[in-house]
């Protein structure tokens, strides 16, 4: 654990992955993210926990450029600054937005298929399908399924699912394990243990404090904007350090 | 009486049809970009233009170059206006597509004239024929095929092709569909391209119905549209069609079947509808709940 280390582990430029320096969000004005830096490497888990309105959701739309932002995202070195959330899934990331936002009305298939609209390789569609549908064989089950008609664990899988057709390097979760049973939070977050261990980068934001430092390689907390520690899977018992990261 | 009961269906599913498809081409654009495009009426104005003054040079030419022309005119407001004002919200875009209409009506003034002009469209569908003792005008015959087969193209369109598909999403939650992965620019420029083709349809219909084209052409049909996109629920593409098609449908039966004085205020009783729906079910009749808040 380190306190008051504002630049995750500071100065890295990683060759894969991910490398946010200084990033800074504001809402007419009123600063949300407040100039974070933090980097997730490939295959690693990285988690940014906080309260309510600490900036961990403008933290990830900051990444994907869909809200205006200062500061710098490198992906695999290069700088994504300017790019609309669309080109920057093409550079290799992938959001699972925050309440899962599958496309209800369509069949659990077709969200599959336009979570490839983006991919960088094209032949790969069909093995990405069948890695996809490995990891998550109910989606194998109800593919003619409408996607608004699965299970609120369900559609976090095909959310996921879909980010994975992509075919990205790095994979954000927005709260993932968010109004799920015990049970789909396993599910889950196995998935992720998998979807890691594959090699990608996976930063993921959580309210489960407990559970997200256990699973991460590394969790910031984040706090008004800032980080304002850094925690280790071992902290994950110890009740005074959670304590200090959401009540200071 | 019968006869006339029959008459009265098909010339009510005629106008729809036609309302339908101006409704859906309203709610193509409003799904994607939060846009109820008023201006939509210089669309079909301009197609209905290109029809009276190519009809000469043969209907080969001329229905082509109409749905081409309202292709044209409908991107190109994209274009030149609309993709400057991404960040606007809907009242602004709906008040500036108000604008735009008033201003390309002035334009079509300008270029030819307050008069109407005319040509002999499609003259053969302006014919009734008769069996079993029942008149149909063919117009309506055709309004409906052509509705009909547009609607099962785009339906094609919508849920075979992976453009349709991108495109039913963004109609959908268009900040996903970003972040998805999906192009904006893309599938906007082709729901307004897909609108031209719905207006040129419509100019086809209206223009063989009166023969004559004058600056507002289009705007009553594009209102009633509006007005038929709000009550089906304009946030889904289908809600659009429907609302649209129950306002031409109801609007045709109150005109054949009210008292001639009373008949006159058949469009009043549609405003009544609209403020009913509005108190009740302001998301529209066919949206579930009270509809999604977009961001």
């Amino acid at each position: 654990m380190s306190i008051g280390d504002k630049a995750g582990s500071g100065d890295g430029e990683y060759e894969r992955g991910l490398c946010v320096q200084q990033l800074a969000v504001a809402y007419s004005g009123v600063p949300a993210v407040r100039g974070i830096s933090l980097d997730v490497k490939a295959g690693e888990a990285v988690g940014l926990i906080g309260p309510n309105g600490a900036g961990k959701s403008s933290t990830l739309l900051g990444i994907m450029g869909a809200i205006a932002r200062t500061g710098r995202v490198l992906v695999h070195g290069q700088d994504v600054a300017g790019l609309p959330p669309e080109k920057v899934v093409r550079r290799g990331v992938a959001l699972v937005p925050e309440g899962r936002h599958v496309f209800a009305e369509l069949s659990v298939a077709d969200n599959l298929r336009l979570g490839a609209v983006a991919r960088r390789d094209r032949a790969g569609y069909s093995e990405a399908m069948e890695h996809v549908l490995t990891l998550f064989p109910i989606l194998r089950d109800f593919g003619h399924r409408q996607a608004g008609l699965l299970s609120g664990g369900q559609q976090q899988q095909l959310a996921i699912g879909r980010a994975l057709m992509s075919d990205p390097d790095i994979l954000l979760l927005d709260e993932p394990s968010l109004g799920l049973s015990p049970t789909a939070v396993d599910t889950v977050f196995e998935a992720l243990d998998v979807i890691r261990a594959a090699g990608k980068a996976v930063l993921v934001v959580e309210q489960r404090a407990e559970f997200t430092i256990a699973f991460c390689d590394r969790t910031f907390v984040l706090h008004d904007g800032e980080i304002t520690l850094t925690l280790k899977p071992e902290d994950a018992e110890k009740v005074d350090v959670l304590t200090k990261a959401y009540f200071g | 009486m019968i006869g006339q009961l029959v008459q009265s269906l098909v010339d009510a599913l005629s106008a729809g049809a036609t309302l339908g498809l101006a409704a859906l081409a309203i709610g193509l654009v409003f799904g994607v970009i939060r846009l109820a495009n008023f201006a939509q009426a210089e669309i079909i104005t301009a197609s209905a233009y290109c029809l009276i003054f190519a009809w000469g040079l043969g209907w080969y030419i001329a229905i082509p170059l109409s749905i081409l022309v309202a292709i044209a005119m409908s991107l190109l407001m994209e274009f030149a206006v609309f993709s400057r004002m991404r960040s606007a919200n809907p009242a602004t875009l709906l008040i500036a597509s108000f604008g735009l209409s008033f201003l390309l009506q002035r334009v079509y003034e300008l270029m030819f004239s307050n008069n109407v002009r005319t040509a002999p469209v499609a003259s053969g569908l302006a014919q009734t024929v008769e069996f079993a003792g029942i008149r149909i005008q063919l117009l309506s015959v055709a309004t409906i095929v052509i509705a009909g087969v547009l609607l099962l193209g785009l339906n094609w369109f919508l849920t075979r092709t992976s453009q349709g598909l991108q495109l039913k999403a963004a109609a959908a939650d268009f900040r996903t569909a970003r972040l998805v992965g999906i192009p904006a620019g893309r599938v906007i420029a082709l729901s307004f391209a897909l609108s031209g083709i719905l207006a040129a349809a419509v100019a086809f219909v209206l223009t063989v119905q009166s023969g004559a084209v004058g600056p507002t052409f289009g705007v009553q049909i594009t209102i009633l549209a509006l007005v038929g996109a709000v009550i089906g629920g304009i946030d889904k593409i289908s809600g659009s069609l429907a609302g649209g098609f129950l306002v031409g449908f109801v609007t045709s039966l109150l005109a054949t079947w009210l008292p001639q004085e009373m008949s006159n205020f058949k469009d009043a009783y549609v405003f009544v509808l609209v403020i009913g729906v509005l108190l009740f079910k302001p998301s529209g009749l066919l949206i579930k709940g009270r509809g999604v808040a977009r961001t």
